[in-house]
């Protein structure tokens, strides 16, 4: 209350106002302006990141700020607490720009905001905003009233600070706001006092509280906010009823409707349209991308269709956009979306390693850019939000269930009656629930034709069980083999002993498994005093089968653990035999003798990893790791000993439905190693260190976000190819210069005395200068199709010819 | 000179599935044994600090995959290696058979400067088991290990934590005999160039300037 509050002898004094009259703020006269402005609510330690390098975030305060009503409006009153918005400004300001109200922010940012403000604290007005301010300076101030959405991204693993982007209803975005809550004083004690009072740390939307939330409620007691139904992530500021409509609707990433427009536009021949078409794309489009665009835009540069529309005047345009822009290719390619994006991606980017260049010339340091070029920068916080654009289709991802799955079939004839695309995406996307499981599996693992009728399909497992009958009888019946001497019975008993200690270490935490209450049948077996259970022997007679069945490979370590999810689906010993044989198809090359399947994949992640994250590729070839030996594990058994047993078996069925890519394993793995860059990048600098790591995040890793993940990285792929064939496409080669040097930029910019390593450095060259290459096994992992293993080894299978085949 | 010396001695241990491999190396660093190891797919270490002559040093065991196939992949964690224990299953005698080709395989893949001399020992592990099940006589192993050039040898149950402390400071000491011995060598020949395994410090290895 004013009569309780001693304002402290400090200069600032003079700007607060112990009375509650609105009336009389204004009359105060502030040192540099004249008047004064109500500081309703601030919150400290919020930055704006202009560039990668943490060493340029600049500190602020984000403010609600009353000021006085113009002449012939109405007065409000503090009683009433009715203040129109076109009085409020939602401000940010760097710390450096408030002078001597410095303290006054840091008074109000430490107020108890749980009820509206009881004092009133003045301070000088910011200058208002309502468009973008010129590149270079960030702070801005926009009345309430002119502020269409903010674009809330609250603080996640992977994902440190939370974010709020303000855009205007003019069109424009703010520099993203980052609430470091760790640092802001406010948010430490409101976060403590929820946990003391409520024993409930978290937020509104049930989320960990942190510094947007307050933000948000400073609104609220002010305005309507509404958060749209589809795009969780953005929160309408007194919406239309049309501005609800739109984001209550699912967002259609529309390609076609703004683009005759756009196109027509750009036909026009003035500079300034063609800008504008090209910016058209995103921001009519969207609704889902929005975000994903506006966020990094805004990270990376002070970018907004304004701003875009004055580039061609701005004279720090670097001469390659400008050529760029004024290309008729660029024009057609925007007639993809994707790419279209992609391209703005990539020119948002240069235009920020551009105005980063301006600046480094004045003020910059050779170690500020190094370090710039070293640090974890946003090509994957773009991924981040595009997994979170495919995490928030949650029906996509509902599990198929028996009604679902029975209602894709025609009930007489049991065929097919949905494509078997559909069919793929559903279980890619949601998995099976285990009922659906055994008849899913046998057309994924290629059991069953996915054109079979229901009795096709009953005569060709009939013919199965036969034939599995017949190849175990092989071994079964061959006296020869079992107590025989010479080389095929010593291998035949070899490979017997293996599976029989390879079966009894074989997941014998799953409930099937774990019973040892069967009298073993072999007296001589070393198990023989320990026993067995019955689906232990299946699982042995089923592997000597393979064994016999694929003699060139036979039985190798690792198979065992293949094949139990599948034996303990079934639990059939001939149908899951046959869906065994099926995944082992495409596994097969993993296993072979002289390992050529295994460093192939682990070759291909090599590319894959210096493609899609050139920086993460940089550091582990430093810490002599770019064999990517690591993920051996990961790779062989398909993440058998990384996730828990319901999680393997929703892997493996999304992975068999090759509905992205016929290794999409290798996403997978991809996208583990990019879950964990910031430690790796951080903390790992050898090759026993990241083995260790990666070893120990066996049981560690979450499923859904790691598919959603590897989903995204997938895409970003597949773009990154297209971009690249397109750009060797383009017929000037002149207009391609600033995109590939911008891929591969910091591959290539890193000084090559920093690596010391020549080759590498080489390497790195190669790829500015050509752009990334796109190697052959990269393509191939655009193909839906599986690897299998042309030729047979030569001779494997028999024993004792080899360089220590006795072992094998 | 002694104070470049490694401080990390890294140690791989070999022999077919199935012998024991991962449950000595557990049983050594964490004193536990499990029935329930699954099969070492890759590779794995544990570390462990020992003291090797008064110095504090960390020991880097590296275990692996017992199948043969899946060594040809695993140059990376061989290199550097200060000693390798050839492991063997006392009652199986196929297990026993092979150490000889483990040993010539890890003299390939590792490729040692000192092959002659290179310290490796053996251990005749689950010795725990019936008498009446045991394959390979102590006196058989103990002549093997004699003909290899006096290969130190123990015999260890992993299960029970027989011998298996007696046999890696059995590790330690071998190693320490090596190192004072290429040391000797090269204080006698005047060679004080980074050029025998036991002198590359561990951290300017690490820092890329031994390739």
């Amino acid at each position: 209350m004013p009569e309780e509050f001693t304002p402290p002898a400090s200069p600032t004094a003079s700007f607060y106002d112990l009375s509650e009259d609105d009336e009389d703020y204004s009359t105060i006269t502030h040192t540099s302006t004249g008047r004064g402005v109500k500081l309703l609510y601030t919150k400290s330690k919020v930055y704006v990141h202009p560039t990668p390098s943490a060493k340029d975030n600049i500190p602020g305060f984000i403010a609600l700020i009353q000021q006085k009503p113009p002449t012939g409006e109405t007065p409000s009153t503090a009683s009433s607490q009715v203040v129109s918005p076109s009085n409020l400004l939602l401000a940010w300001l760097p710390e450096s720009a408030l002078g001597s109200a410095y303290d006054t922010y840091v008074k109000v940012d430490l107020l108890d905001t749980s009820t509206p403000p009881k004092q009133t604290y003045l301070v000088p007005p910011p200058p208002i905003s309502t468009g973008n301010s010129p590149l270079g300076s960030y702070s801005f101030s926009v009345p309430v009233s002119q502020i269409y959405s903010l674009l809330v991204r609250p603080p996640s693993l992977g994902w440190w600070w939370g974010s709020i982007v303000v855009n205007s209803r003019g069109g424009d975005s703010f520099p993203a706001l980052f609430f470091h809550d760790s640092e802001c004083a406010s948010t430490i004690a409101q976060s403590k006092a929820r946990t003391k009072n409520n024993f409930d740390p978290f937020g509104e939307s049930g989320e960990l509280f942190w510094g947007g939330d307050e933000v948000l409620r400073w609104l609220k007691r002010y305005v309507k906010v509404e958060r749209s139904e589809v795009e969780r992530t953005v929160y309408l500021v007194d919406p239309t009823k049309d501005d609800l409509l739109s984001f209550g609707q699912k967002p259609v990433v529309d390609s076609t409707a703004g683009r005759d427009k756009e196109v027509a536009t750009a036909s026009g021949s003035g500079g300034n349209d063609i800008a504008a078409a090209v910016m058209d794309p995103f921001t009519k489009a969207i609704k889902s991308a929005r975000w994903t665009l506006l966020e990094k835009f805004a990270k990376v540069t002070q970018f907004s269709r304004q701003t875009a529309s004055n580039l061609l005047d701005n004279p720090n345009l670097p001469p390659q956009v400008r050529k760029l822009l004024k290309n008729p290719d660029v024009i057609s390619l925007q007639d993809d979306f994707d790419s279209a994006r992609l391209y703005l991606a990539r020119w948002a980017m240069g235009i920020a390693e551009q105005s980063e260049k301006e600046r480094a010339k004045i003020v910059w340091k050779r170690e500020d850019i190094m370090e710039m070029e070293d640090s974890a920068v946003g090509e994957f916080e773009i991924l981040d939000i595009e997994a979170g654009n495919i995490r928030g289709d949650g029906d996509r991802r509902r599990v198929v269930d028996m009604n679902e799955w029975n209602s894709w079939w025609n009930k007489t004839s049991g065929r097919l009656e949905i494509t078997v695309d559909e069919v793929k995406e559903r279980i890619f996307h949601g998995g099976c629930d285990s009922a659906v499981r055994k008849e899913a599996w046998l057309f994924l693992l290629e059991v069953y034709p996915w054109d079979s009728t229901k009795d096709e399909r009953a005569a060709l497992m009939n013919s199965r069980r036969d034939e599995y009958v017949r190849l175990k009888g092989k071994w079964w019946d061959d006296l020869s083999r079992r107590e025989g001497e010479g080389e095929a019975g010593e291998y035949w008993r070899d490979q017997k002993n293996r599976i029989e200690k390879d079966v009894h270490r074989t997941d014998r935490n799953i409930p099937i498994f774990a019973g040892e209450d069967t009298p073993h049948p072999d007296p001589d077996s070393q198990y023989s005093t320990i026993g067995t259970n019955v689906h232990l022997e299946q699982m042995k007679d089923m592997l000597l089968t393979y064994n016999e069945y694929n003699t060139t490979l036979g039985y190798v370590q690792g198979m065992s653990d293949l094949l139990a999810p599948i034996y303990a689906v079934f639990q059939d010993d001939a149908v899951a035999f046959w869906a065994f044989v099926g995944f082992m198809e495409r596994m097969e090359r993993n296993f072979l003798r002289d390992q050529s399947g295994m460093r192939a994949q682990l070759v291909t992640l090599d590319q894959l990893v210096m493609l899609m994250d050139p920086v993460l590729w940089k550091h582990l070839e430093k810490a002599e790791s770019t064999n990517f030996f690591f993920f051996f594990r990961m790779i062989l058994v398909w993440y058998k000993r990384e996730f828990e047993w319901n999680d393997v078996l929703r892997l493996w069925e999304s992975m068999w439905t090759n509905y992205l890519s016929g290794q999409f394993h290798l996403f997978v793995t991809l996208a583990v190693l990019e879950r964990h860059r910031a430690v790796i990048m951080d903390h790992l600098q050898h090759f026993d260190e990241v083995l260790k790591y990666i070893n120990e995040l066996s049981g560690t890793i979450e499923l859904n976000s790691t598919l959603i993940r590897a989903e995204a990285l997938f895409y970003k792929f597949q773009r990154t190819v297209e971009a690249s064939d397109r750009r060797n496409g383009f017929p000037s080669p002149g207009t391609a210069t600033p995109m590939v040097r911008l891929t591969h930029r910091r591959t290539g910019s890193l000084a090559p005395s920093a690596s010391g390593n020549s080759a590498s450095a080489a390497k790195g060259k190669a790829a500015d200068k050509d752009g990334p290459e796109i190697t052959e096994p990269l393509r191939a992992l655009l193909s839906r199709d599986i690897v299998r293993v042309e030729k047979k080894e030569p001779a494997e299978g028999e024993a004792g010819k080899g360089k220590t085949p006795v072992r094998e | 000179m002694s104070s470049r010396k490694k401080v990390l001695l890294k140690v791989i241990i070999l022999g077919d599935s199935g012998v024991g491999k991962t449950s000595l190396m557990n049983q050594y660093v964490n004193k536990k044994f499990s029935a329930s190891y699954k099969a070492t797919i890759g590779a794995d270490f544990l570390t462990k600090e020992v003291l090797v002559d008064d110095r504090l040093v960390t020991m880097q065991i590296w275990d692996t995959a017992g199948q043969e196939r899946f060594q040809s992949l695993g140059v990376a964690f061989y290199r550097g290696a200060d000693c390798c224990v050839l492991v063997y299953d006392v009652n199986n005698q196929k297990s026993f058979e092979t150490l000889d080709s483990w040993r010539d395989e890890f003299l390939i893949q590792a490729s040692p400067r000192d092959a002659d001399s290179f310290p490796f020992v053996v251990i005749g592990n689950k010795i725990d088991v019936d008498d009446g099940k045991r394959q390979v006589p102590q006196k058989r192993a103990m002549a093997f290990c004699q003909s290899k050039g006096n290969l130190p040898y123990f015999e260890t149950s992993a299960k029970e934590a027989i011998n298996v402390e007696q046999a890696f400071e059995g590790i330690s000491a071998v190693i320490a005999r090596h190192a004072l011995a290429q040391e000797e060598a090269e204080e006698y020949t005047g060679d004080f160039g980074a050029s025998t395994i036991v002198d590359i410090g561990a951290d300017s290895e690490r820092d890329g300037c031994a390739c």
